[in-house]
């Protein structure tokens, strides 16, 4: 019972004469985190301007919600490396900016005014309890210029899952951010990871699917459930890129070490596929992330079986 | 060294100090001309600045029917011209300044006229609008207006283009904005403090076009009274009208600073 938070059909794109898409298909499942990384010029950004909308892909489809995404719409979130916030309104307003816009209308806010405020109160109520879970509630009336850049991509998180999109991308969202900081937000991640796993558990769609880009191996294993490499090196569809690798990665806790020895071989085999031009002869060799979740609910099925 | 900072008492010393120094040189100037001429009003000394002061604040019209002084009906002419123009001309440079920066189509058209026009002097195409709309109060509102809104309305344009990322464009998007919310909640907040502080800097040229219009066709106003005095050589009520130009337009730069600050708190300054 997986529900689909996006789906990617057969996706091409070109610039003028140069592809750069090759026949993309992926299927992200509701709180998956799926990290995406490549070589730069892979087009890892074209994909996710495609995902995003802002530049459609020159043939095939992305769906989410059960739409064609052709521009961009509130099913799909973005947090941006930098300048990710709305540099006039508080770290609250920052928050609660996309309930205002989605839940409110124009009108509402000129004419509606008794209704307006009390909806408005409970918006800042819930981005205050949202900015709590990223542990920035004395923060709420800063606005970004008196933030440190970790603060702010803290608020950008909570500003676009808030709103419970089908699936938020971010585009190197920690690339601009210091070590520790970066660890931070690591496992705030690793932390909404948690909360999904919960809601699976009670029955529930999980609330959070997210897509990272980032160039960080490490990173990239750590923070997600399932890696995505991206490579023009293969052998087929010269020149477009395409996807490569596509496994599932070790599940951290937040609690736990980071030990990145732990995927030490992950990281090679991913390293391999994606970076190296004469490794890769069969594209789909390493894409076998479905096959691997089913052997892997085997395995632990099976385990049960012989427990009981 | 540059930059090398001093003692807050010598900076104050310095501050006083200079005014001191030029109002003493003016006392000596005015001291020197009337030896040399006791009748002469072209640097007055300091009962010439009050006779002057007492004529131009010296209620007109009959006892029975009396009618503001001549620098009370002046400054109203004047500032409400300039409020009218101003108004008018900041509304019209915001409207088509942020569509210009929010869609292409309207920009591929306007952009070429608007730099264009942006660089005639405005008092250089007075003539033009005295043919157009006339010699009213009416001709000042439009010099005012239309001097102002061509630099205005590209600067804003500017502003929108530079202050307003498309990636803050589609993320609001993403948070489920209509183009007109984006166009209110998103562009118009970035751009506030940059019109405010637009307003702020054009008031100085729009104060020339409009004293220079006053000069020629004006039968009140600041820049009338400064031409009908300094034919006749009265020369302190022309200093007064000077001073007071500048003291107002002291007071409204820094009215309009204080508004930037308490609207847009988050403007670094």
């Amino acid at each position: 019972m997986n529900h689909t938070a996006l789906e990617i059909r057969n996706v091409n794109h070109w610039y003028g004469k140069n592809r750069v898409l090759h026949n993309i298909n992926l299927q992200i499942a509701a709180g998956q985190i799926v990290a995406v990384v490549g070589p730069s010029g892979c087009g890892k950004s074209t994909l996710l301007r495609a995902i995003l909308g802002t530049h459609p892909p020159t043939s095939g489809e992305i769906i989410a919600n059960g739409h064609i995404i052709t521009e961009p719409t509130r099913d799909v979130g973005i947090v941006y490396q930098n300048y990710s916030l709305y540099e006039f309104l508080t770290a609250r307003d920052n928050v609660s900016f996309g309930l205002k816009l989605d839940q409110t209308s124009f009108p509402e806010r000129i004419f509606g005014f008794p209704s307006y405020l009390r909806k408005r109160r409970e918006h800042q109520q819930q981005a205050e309890a949202f900015l709590e879970k990223v542990g920035l509630r004395e923060a709420a009336l800063l606005y970004p210029g008196q933030m440190s850049g970790g603060m702010r991509q803290r608020v950008a998180l909570a500003q676009a899952l808030i709103l419970k999109p089908k699936i938020v991308l971010l585009d190197e969202p920690f690339g601009a951010l210091d070590e520790s900081m970066r660890e931070d937000l690591q496992i705030m991640l690793l932390r909404f990871y948690q909360e999904n796993l919960l809601a699976k558990k009670a029955g529930l769609v999980p609330e959070y699917t997210i897509l990272i880009v980032t160039h960080e191996l490490n990173e990239a294993i750590y923070v997600s459930d399932r890696v995505i490499g991206m490579s023009r090196y293969h052998t087929e569809g010269h020149l477009g890129s395409s996807i490569v690798y596509d496994r599932p990665s070790p599940i951290f806790h937040p609690e736990d070490p980071r030990d990145f020895s732990k995927f030490v071989e992950q990281r090679e085999e991913l390293r391999r596929a994606v970076f190296e031009p004469e490794y890769i002869k069969d594209r789909n060799k390493y894409v076998t992330f479905w096959n691997d979740l089913a052997t892997m609910a085997n395995a632990m099925n099976a385990a049960e079986n012989t427990m009981e | 060294m540059i930059r090398r900072p001093i003692p807050t008492w010598l900076f104050w010393t310095l501050l006083v100090g200079g005014l001191l120094v030029i109002g003493l040189a003016y006392g000596r100037l005015s001291h020197l001309q009337t030896l040399k001429n006791p009748s002469q009003t072209i640097v007055p000394g300091w009962q010439g600045f009050l006779d002057g002061f007492r004529k131009i604040t010296q209620p007109t019209g009959m006892p029975s029917n009396p009618k503001p002084s001549m620098l009370v009906t002046d400054m109203i002419a004047t500032y409400w011209r300039l409020f009218l123009g101003l108004t008018t001309g900041v509304i019209l440079s915001v409207v088509v300044g942020i569509a210009m920066g929010a869609y292409r189509w309207i920009e591929a058209p306007l952009s070429p006229v608007i730099s264009f026009l942006s660089k005639i002097p405005p008092t250089a195409m007075m003539p033009i609008y005295f043919i157009l709309v006339g010699t009213d109060q009416k001709m000042f509102t439009a010099m005012v207006a239309l001097g102002v809104f061509f630099t205005m309305a590209q600067s804003i344009y500017q502003a929108v283009q530079k202050d307003v990322s498309d990636d803050a464009i589609n993320k609001a998007y993403t948070l489920g904005a209509s183009d007109a919310e984006i166009l209110w909640e998103v562009i118009w907040k970035q751009i506030l403090p940059r019109v405010l502080d637009n307003i702020r800097l054009q008031i100085g040229p729009a104060m020339i076009f409009l004293l220079a219009a006053e000069m020629i066709v004006g039968d009140q106003g600041m820049g009338y009274r400064i031409r009908m005095e300094s034919r006749v050589l009265n020369i302190s009520v022309v200093y007064i009208y000077l001073a007071i130009l500048g003291i107002t337009g002291l007071l409204m730069e820094w009215g309009l600073l204080i508004l930037r600050r308490k609207m847009c708190p988050w403007f670094g300054s």
